[in-house]
């Protein structure tokens, strides 16, 4: 039997740098209560200078991991300025909206969950910042001890196979806008009316066909 | 003509209820979508839809020979391009 296309399954780790392993740990271990679940001690080696370093992991639910990388003697590059994070500043006419633009949003899965780690977060040095209700999900954020914004949200309904439809139509539109002269919001809904046209319609019956299908092998 | 569309998910269905209660709107369908059109502007109250910021303001799939004139809190205005 031929294996899928697409044959991934989800973050093994996602690695970052820290210069405060002391925090790191009392945040995602002893706060989030997230299981230390692997780590490397490795002395310095290469051709090129590098440094002793301590690469370590939590586990972040599903065996997918956190990572972060502590390098013995290494200090902090200089950075642009005073905002930003453990890997990268930036001077203060640079907007928040683009620095917290690069996040890791950790699922749980309910109100429940994220409930609790919300009060985990509020009982620690590292309160929840911003609880929000976006279209299709809750979300709670904070910044751990390296700045980095960790966000934990949970769905509030399951994702309907016509949002599927949508997104690969806003994505085509963006290829296309972005792809030509000055991109913008009113050229890609442009675009993307056009794409609709074209094939909304033969998305349906696709999908009431296979629905129909589905319908006759039921026993 | 003013012609926009709108996504049929849940969070979406206020939308083309409140245009359609302007007599020149029509309102049809293509695959999903809601075609929400009218010879004259379409103006839709946001607080009439009930939508929270986050699905209003992600709510315009598409625009066929229209422009948005207005997308704020108070409401949305589609008009001939």
């Amino acid at each position: 039997m031929s294996k899928p296309e697409h044959r991934v399954k989800g973050v093994d780790h996602a690695a970052f740098p820290t210069f405060d392993p002391v925090g790191t740990v009392r945040f995602y271990r002893d706060v989030l209560k997230f299981p230390v679940v692997h780590s490397i001690c490795a002395a310095g080696w290469g051709p090129e200078r590098h440094p002793d370093f301590i690469h370590f992991f939590f586990d972040i639910g599903n065996g997918d991991r956190i990572a972060f990388f502590y390098y013995f003697g290494f200090q902090p590059p200089g950075g642009a300025g005073g905002t930003g994070d453990a890997y990268a500043t930036f001077t203060d006419d640079v907007p928040q909206f683009f620095i917290n633009s690069r996040h890791l949003a950790i699922h749980v899965d309910d109100e429940q969950d994220l409930l609790e780690y919300r009060r985990r977060l509020d009982e620690s040095h590292w309160p929840v910042e911003m609880q929000v209700m976006h279209e299709t999900i809750e979300s709670v954020y904070t910044h751990d001890p390296n700045g980095y914004l960790v966000e934990i949200t949970r769905s509030l309904r399951p994702v309907t196979p016509q949002e599927d439809l949508d997104a690969a139509l806003t994505v085509e539109a963006l290829v296309d806008v972005a792809s030509g002269p000055e991109p913008s919001m009113d050229k890609l809904l442009a675009r993307k009316a056009e794409l609709i046209v074209q094939r909304a319609t033969g998305w349906e019956q696709e999908q009431e066909r296979a629905g129909g299908a589905k319908e006759m092998t039921r026993p | 003509m003013s012609t926009l569309f709108v996504l049929d998910v849940p969070e979406n269905v206020t939308i083309p209820q409140v245009a359609a209660q302007d007599p020149a709107v029509a309102v049809d369908r293509i695959g999903p979508y809601f075609r929400i059109a009218s010879p004259t502007a379409i103006v839709i109250d946001r607080r009439a839809t009930g939508c929270r910021h986050a699905v209003w303001y992600s709510a315009i799939a598409g625009l066929i020979d229209s422009r948005v004139t207005q997308h704020d809190k108070d409401a949305l205005r589609v008009e001939d391009r």
